[in-house]
């Protein structure tokens, strides 16, 4: 995994999306219970993934496993990377 | 349930992008003109969506020129109201009217320009700052018109104006007036377009409620309707064009955008108003439909019509905002207006936008009721219903009717009890100067809110969650599948979550509205706190919040009162919450109410459970006050145009309200909860009234000296404390008094319990 896009993304959801910190880890299920995140979540990560790396999660076919943890966040952006 | 006073509707007012005046928007409805185009306001470029439904007049015209542009809207449609009510205004019959407005966005057109000029580096003007908030609208639009009666803004989002309607109803049913001008007013908004196109909710094209449903299309307008008691309107030989029988309030404990897929908050709403109007489901003959065209609201409104509805099989609807527009806290305003004239016309107004193909698609989605599709229906019809959902799981609904059907007099009158206390109050913070309040991720943890909903929360919905947490602990009540629909929430505050809006208004400055914030955008309506209560609790049941001046954390009892008194709840919550953020200090500096000579800002969040007799008792709940006594009162006296006037007249009328109403004389008091914050001149001016009517040695006791001007929150605070005195035997009985804008003036009579 890299790291460098891994922290990005977690900077982002802890920004955007008001997680604290301290309860983000990179495997951490975002649509669970833990984190719970929900549809309004979804469209803000899309539009900070498009913003941060230019990649649209959308466009690209991204599905719900993509969106489960900063870890699968970041292999999709990884892959469409400058595609 | 009560319906013992016939309330009948005198007077109508309308404007929106498809027309300026009633007649001329009902013909336009019935004619299926849609008022929806390209959207002129601003530059919608960038957005993937470009519609909109304007009004064609400019401030100027709608009033004066000096109102931002919601409150124009509102003075128009008021105009027209009165006009069409035949009211003399110069009579002394106008110091009795009163005006209860709902409003989504409030002043965000002055938001937009205010900040504008600030981040172009100017300093912003203060009559834009001073319209920002929702609290001045329905006191402007009565100072306009030289009308004495009570104001409240209701500010709860897109049910706002039909829930208007139902505190008319309250009001008038509780002997506390004759007469209101109701209804709701919103502007065309870039804040408003910025959220919606963030939440994809904005439809690519014009909005195709009940057919493609792929989202709304923004609008604007104002809908006025004047109610009046039937002997009122008889009295003065008013033209009545029908009853308004009854309404119904809920909470869907759900989602604080989305609706419940399972239409229950929804269909409690529809039974509550047509057993509130002594009803049965076949009676309604039609019904104007919240129909916003977004796919989930579309598919929850047929569920829930359908399920309600099954067994009346000439049941019509509409939508018709497929012509207006989604006009936001006027919405349901408009639509009340709208479904008066069609059931006394007997012409019932279509959804527009159909293809033959779409039509033949609407035979299958639209169950057992008929969807008017494109073209009127004409029919002789005895009962209306018209419905609001909105953000924050609001669901208001109302029933008009062309009789006065059968009276319900079967509802007895109960006293009413503060059965628990839930504070959150600010401390002295030397390095901000201000009373800030201890909140913290561990504080809810303890009260078993996990951060994954905390963190959704701004800090107003925070402190209001963490009291009335702390209220329902305090009052030992649980929540269950039994007592959620039977109990309500009230929430007064003077500036809502203006943090929020501000924020997000700076952050489309900066951006462009194409770049709102999905996650932020829910957080800038007023009721979001409300919303997040009711989610966190599971409360179900009536859901108001009232942004109305510093006094609203006390006319939040009023109402709360009132739901109780005169509509269905058995428990209310009522709340009066502030926060200061450094976006108040800001505020209130730039206004020079703040710094040398002026108040010192606090925070907090108070919440009061008010509870009847009857549920008191069965409960065996620890009662700490009777509420003996609740009233506002407003004047125009003075420079009317000063919206931040003092009136002693009014204050007295307040005071001497609830005496009356508790049977005490003057002397009988004991104490005084005050408003005075430090301002020399309020404090003088509030310790003079009193001391002439209560006499020199009156005791005064203030909370804005320990926890600063919490504005709303003090409010409230000054009604626990009052509570708490007369539990704790410190106090016999006391009146709690507050202040708002345009002169009005709440104040409640507590006694031993």
């Amino acid at each position: 995994m890299n790291t460098e896009t891994a922290e990005k993304i977690k900077g982002m959801l802890v920004e955007r999306l008001r997680i604290p910190e301290d309860e983000l880890e990179y495997d951490s299920e975002l649509f669970g219970e833990d984190i719970g995140l929900d549809s309004i979540d979804s469209i803000e990560i899309i539009v900070g993934i498009e913003s941060l790396f230019g990649v649209d999660l959308t466009g690209s076919g991204a599905t719900k496993e993509d969106f489960r943890s900063i870890e699968t966040l970041t292999a999709f952006v990884e892959a469409h990377k400058e595609a | 349930m009560l319906n013992e006073k016939r309330c009948v509707i005198t007077g109508l007012g309308l404007v929106c992008a498809i027309g300026n005046s009633t007649d001329e928007c009902f013909a336009s409805a019935l004619n299926g003109i849609s008022g929806i185009d390209d959207a002129k306001s601003f530059d919608t470029t960038n957005c993937y969506s470009h519609k909109g439904a304007e009004v064609k007049l400019t401030n100027a015209q709608l009033a004066d020129g000096r109102y931002d542009r919601t409150t124009a809207l509102g003075i128009k449609a008021a105009g027209e109201a009165i006009k069409d009510a035949g009211l003399d205004l110069e009579s002394e019959d106008a110091s009795e009217i009163g005006v209860l407005l709902g409003s989504c966005i409030a002043g965000a057109a002055c938001v937009e320009k205010y900040y504008n000029q600030k981040a172009e580096g100017g300093k912003g003007d203060l009559d834009d700052l001073k319209s920002m908030p929702a609290s001045v609208i329905a006191g402007n639009v009565a100072d306009y018109y030289n009308i004495g009666g009570i104001t409240a803004n209701l500010v709860n989002a897109c049910a706002a104006g039909t829930l208007s309607l139902s505190l008319a109803l309250d009001l008038i049913r509780g002997g506390k007036g004759e007469i209101f001008l109701a209804g709701g007013c919103d502007s065309f908004s870039s804040l408003a377009y910025s959220g919606f196109h963030a939440l994809k909710a904005l439809a690519p094209s014009g909005c195709s409620p009940f057919n493609h449903s792929d989202g709304i299309t923004l609008g604007e307008g104002a809908g006025v309707l004047v109610v009046e008691s039937y002997e009122h309107a008889v009295a003065r030989g008013a033209k009545i064009y029908c009853d308004v029988l009854g309404s119904g309030v809920s909470s869907d404990a759900y989602h604080i955008t989305a609706p419940r897929p399972d239409g229950e908050g929804q269909m409690s709403v529809i039974r509550r108003a047509v057993e509130n109007s002594g009803l049965k489901f076949s009676d309604i003959d039609y019904v104007n439909a919240h129909g916003t065209g977004t796919a989930k609201n579309d598919e929850s409104e047929f569920l829930s019509l359908n399920t309600m509805f099954k067994d009346n099989n000439k049941l019509y609807v509409s939508s018709t905002k497929s012509m207006t527009g989604h006009c936001l806290g006027a919405a349901g305003a408009i639509e009340a207006v709208l479904t008066v004239k069609s059931l006394t016309e007997g012409k019932l107004p279509p959804t527009t936008g159909y293809s033959e193909e779409d039509i033949e698609a609407l035979k299958d989605k639209q169950g057992g009721i008929n969807v008017i599709a494109n073209k009127p229906v004409q029919k002789d019809i005895n009962y209306a219903m018209s419905n609001s959902f909105a953000f924050g799981g609001n669901n208001a609904s109302v029933v008009f009717a062309k009789d006065p059907n059968v009276l319900n007099l079967l509802c007895p009158k109960q006293s009413l009890y503060v059965t628990g206390i839930g504070l959150v109050n600010g401390e002295y913070d030397d390095e901000k100067g201000d009373y800030i309040a201890q909140i913290d991720t561990e504080t809810f943890k303890a009260n078993g809110i996990k951060s994954a909903f905390l963190r959704k929360l701004d800090r107003l919905s925070q402190l209001q969650l963490l009291s009335g947490i702390r209220a329902l602990q305090d009052a030992g009540l649980e929540i269950t599948d039994e007592n959620s629909g039977n109990i309500g929430i009230c929430i007064g505050t003077n500036d809502g979550p203006m943090t929020e809006i501000a924020n997000y208004q700076k952050g489309i400055i900066r951006d462009g509205i194409e770049n709102g914030s999905a996650f932020a955008f829910p957080n800038t309506v007023y009721n979001a706190a409300g919303g997040y209560l009711s989610i966190a609790t599971g409360i179900k049941g009536y859901n108001l919040t009232i942004a109305n001046g510093f006094q609203s954390g006390l006319q939040s009892v009023c109402a709360a009162s009132g739901a109780i008194l005169f509509g269905y709840e058995s428990i209310m919550l009522a709340s009066g919450t502030d926060e200061c953020t450094d976006i108040d200090d800001e505020i209130y500096s730039d206004l020079g109410l703040t710094g040398e000579g002026g108040m010192k800002l606090g925070e907090g969040s108070v919440t009061c459970v008010i509870e009847k007799e009857s549920s008191a008792v069965e409960r065996n709940a620890k009662r700490y006050a009777k509420i003996a006594g609740f009233s506002s009162a407003r004047d125009t006296s003075g420079d009317r145009f000063n919206n931040m006037r003092m009136s002693k007249i009014s204050l007295t009328k307040a005071i001497n309200s609830v005496l009356e109403e508790g049977g005490l004389k003057p002397s009988d008091v004991k104490c005084i909860y005050g408003f005075g914050n430090g301002i020399g001149e309020i404090d003088v001016f509030e310790k003079e009234v009193y001391k002439e009517i209560f006499g020199e040695d009156i005791e005064i006791k203030f909370v804005k000296k320990e926890h600063g001007e919490a504005r709303a929150a003090s409010a409230s605070l000054q009604f626990a404390m009052l509570a708490k005195d007369i539990y704790e035997g410190k106090a016999e009985n006391g009146i709690a008094v507050s202040f708002g804008t345009s002169a009005l003036y709440s104040a409640v009579l507590l006694t031993k319990a």
